[in-house]
């Protein structure tokens, strides 16, 4: 087990730079999550980190070794790939023992070490099966067994969940989460799934275009997002964006919309009177409300999924989703007034994006 | 169940006329080859003979130095097809897994020397291999084999290497492999039903060959087999047919017997359920 320091990393392809300088440190025994939109370099990084990809500049050190010019083979840290990748022509007894008989330990080292593994991972039954004789579930976990057997410094994972139907992509979300608590090896984990950043990660890196976002803990992103990009890429549906004017006045503040509505907010040490601003509120801070106060807006669509309703409705030309546990009943077209808590709401430069 | 019946007979007509020509020869060249030497002119022509004669492999064998031929053929073959092989795999991985310059061109300029039929460059050749002190030297034959048949082999061996998929190796250098070892252990045992593939047809080409070894081979004791069967029938008084034919079903027996043991790989597609 050890820590990754990240210093200055760049990738370029030629002219195309699809990293433009991380700096990223990974505790030892974290679980650190890189999420993202596809396209943003987060499985460039994981497998610059792994050694499959070269450095083109900056350094990549496990511990206090610096290992940029290390093969992978070298580099002691175990991989878990989106598609698996395991060797078809070997049985899962053959394809977890792999890398335990490539360093030539003791026959009965590897038994027992590829037994525990597959107990661990619930696989005593499929040891001499082949692969294309497991199910994507048990596949994803010989995957892990394999990783599993080799007491490496650092797992890395690839979007391994990626392949896997619904249901199951939340029982291995669990799995994986309970045997990092069981391990505590430092990982890495790549997805563009937010919710499994949310669920799995000690710290999220939040990436775009080649960039760090925000690093922070699940909550400390969904609380106070850095910036629109980070606000609009956390939490499911995601908050609620609406652009209008900052007023500042001897009464307090509030944003004027493009429509005429005040909506009240804080008052903010950074916010100029004036300033074009985007006023963000998720749709679980959402709370109904009788007369003239909170904004008029009108039902479009319910959705109602049991545990709670989803309602779409328009503010203006801006929609608005909002998020109810309580039952309440609603119908197209029906004008609401919703309000929000002020210590919930978020606003963001309207030019820069940055939160105020 | 019916039409399916019906369906299936339809296409053993379609197909009937491509079988009989493909068997015609066939038929004939096993019936002369097992019938007594009197009854080879009968007419009208038929199938069948009076005695199945074993007897004439064996006169055959005797009189027409067929097993010098056979050795002179195994050799020739089973060489060029290794030295192809060992060639072509590391070639056609480099193409498949990396980049460099002149990728493109070098693709297009082996698939051009498939258009070029070795017999218009035999003249050449045959120059080539005087000056190297190779002619009437089975090595010659086993150079130009090879080097014909690996554009092919290069080009088939690739677009399968290109379906084996890169993870398992990065896989197995995480693991901790080096490149030789995953290249040994992990991509070649996937890569066996192309590489069988590509054997048989190397191994097929040249077996049949026959201009080339006709024009480089000088000496009788170096014949391969298709030259040693046309010298019975080329330039001679009294053709022995029936021992001409013997050789022949001889001589087309070990492709049947290394087609029929390498064809289940040909089917056999190992990288399936690799990756989901």
């Amino acid at each position: 087990m050890s820590s990754v320091t990240i210093r200055g990393i760049k990738k370029r392809y030629g002219t195309l730079t699809v990293l433009h300088g991380i700096d990223l440190d990974i505790e030892d025994q974290e679980f650190v999550v890189l999420v993202g939109p596809s396209g943003c370099g987060k499985s460039t990084l994981l497998r610059m980190i792994a050694g499959l990809e070269s450095v083109s500049s900056g350094s990549i050190a496990i511990g206090d070794r610096v290992i940029n010019d290390v093969p992978p083979k070298s580099r002691d840290i175990a991989m878990v790939f989106q598609n698996y990748a395991l060797y078809p022509h070997m049985s899962v007894y053959e394809n977890m023992s792999f890398s335990l008989r490539l360093r030539r330990q003791a026959k009965d080292v590897i038994d027992r070490k590829v037994r525990e593994a597959a107990e661990i991972l619930n696989l005593g039954k499929f040891l001499d099966r082949s692969p294309r004789q497991l199910s994507g579930g048990q596949r994803q976990r010989v995957a892990m067994g394999r990783a599993l057997v080799r007491d490496a410094q650092v797992f890395l994972f690839d979007e391994p969940l990626s392949n896997l139907d619904a249901k199951l992509r939340v029982v291995m979300r669990v799995e994986i989460k309970a045997l990092h608590q069981r391990l505590k090896t430092t990982s890495v984990y790549v997805t563009h799934d937010q919710i499994e950043a949310m669920t799995m990660a000690d710290r999220i890196v939040v990436m775009n275009a080649g960039r760090i976002e925000q690093i922070g803990t699940p909550l400390q992103l969904y609380d106070t997002p850095a910036n629109l990009f980070v606000a609009d890429f956390i939490g499911s549906p995601s908050m609620n964006f609406i652009h209008g004017t900052l007023h500042i006045g001897a009464s307090g503040a509030h944003v004027q919309t493009e429509n005429g509505t005040r909506l009240a907010v804080p008052l903010m040490a950074s916010g100029r009177d004036g300033q074009k601003v985007v006023y963000g509120v998720r749709p679980e801070h959402m709370t109904l409300t009788e007369g003239d106060a909170g904004a008029p807006v009108i039902v479009e669509v319910v959705e109602p999924t049991g545990a709670n309703i989803q309602v779409y409705c328009k503010l203006g030309e801006t929609s608005v989703c909002a998020i109810f546990t309580d039952r309440h009943e609603f119908r197209p077209d029906q004008q609401i007034r919703l309000t929000c808590p002020l210590e919930k709401i978020h606003l963001f430069d309207a030019e820069s994006g940055l939160r105020l | 169940m019916r039409s399916k019946l019906r369906r299936s007979i339809l296409y053993w007509l379609v197909l009937l006329p491509l079988v009989v020509v493909i068997l015609f020869p066939f038929g004939v060249m096993f019936v002369t080859a097992v019938r007594p030497r009197a009854e080879l002119f009968v007419y009208p022509p038929t199938w069948g003979f009076s005695e199945f004669r074993w007897e004439n492999f064996s006169e055959m064998w005797e009189k027409t130095n067929f097993g010098g031929a056979l050795l002179n053929s195994v050799y020739v073959s089973v060489t060029a097809t290794v030295i192809a092989l060992l060639l072509s795999i590391p070639a056609a991985y480099a193409m498949s897994r990396y980049h460099f310059s002149g990728k493109g061109a070098y693709r297009t300029f082996l698939l051009m020397t498939q258009m070029m039929s070795p017999i218009v460059l035999v003249l050449g050749l045959f120059r080539l291999m005087m000056a190297l002190g190779l002619v009437n030297n089975l090595n010659s034959l086993v150079l130009i084999y090879a080097a014909f048949n690996m554009a092919f082999t290069i080009w088939m061996l690739q677009s399968y290497f290109n379906s084996i998929p890169r993870d398992l190796e990065e896989a197995a250098w995480m693991d901790g492999a080096s490149h030789f070892t995953s290249l040994v252990r992990i991509f070649l045992p996937l890569a066996v039903p192309a590489i069988a593939v590509t054997a048989i047809f190397t191994f097929i080409n040249s077996w049949n060959e026959f201009v080339l070894a006709l024009t480089m081979m000088r000496s009788s004791a170096d014949y391969t087999l298709p030259v040693q069967i046309y010298a019975q029938v080329a330039g001679r008084y009294q053709v022995e047919w029936h021992h001409v034919m013997a050789a022949t079903v001889l001589a087309t027996l070990p492709v049947a017997i290394v087609f029929s043991w390498l064809q289940r790989y040909l089917i056999r597609g190992m990288a399936l359920g690799a990756v989901k």
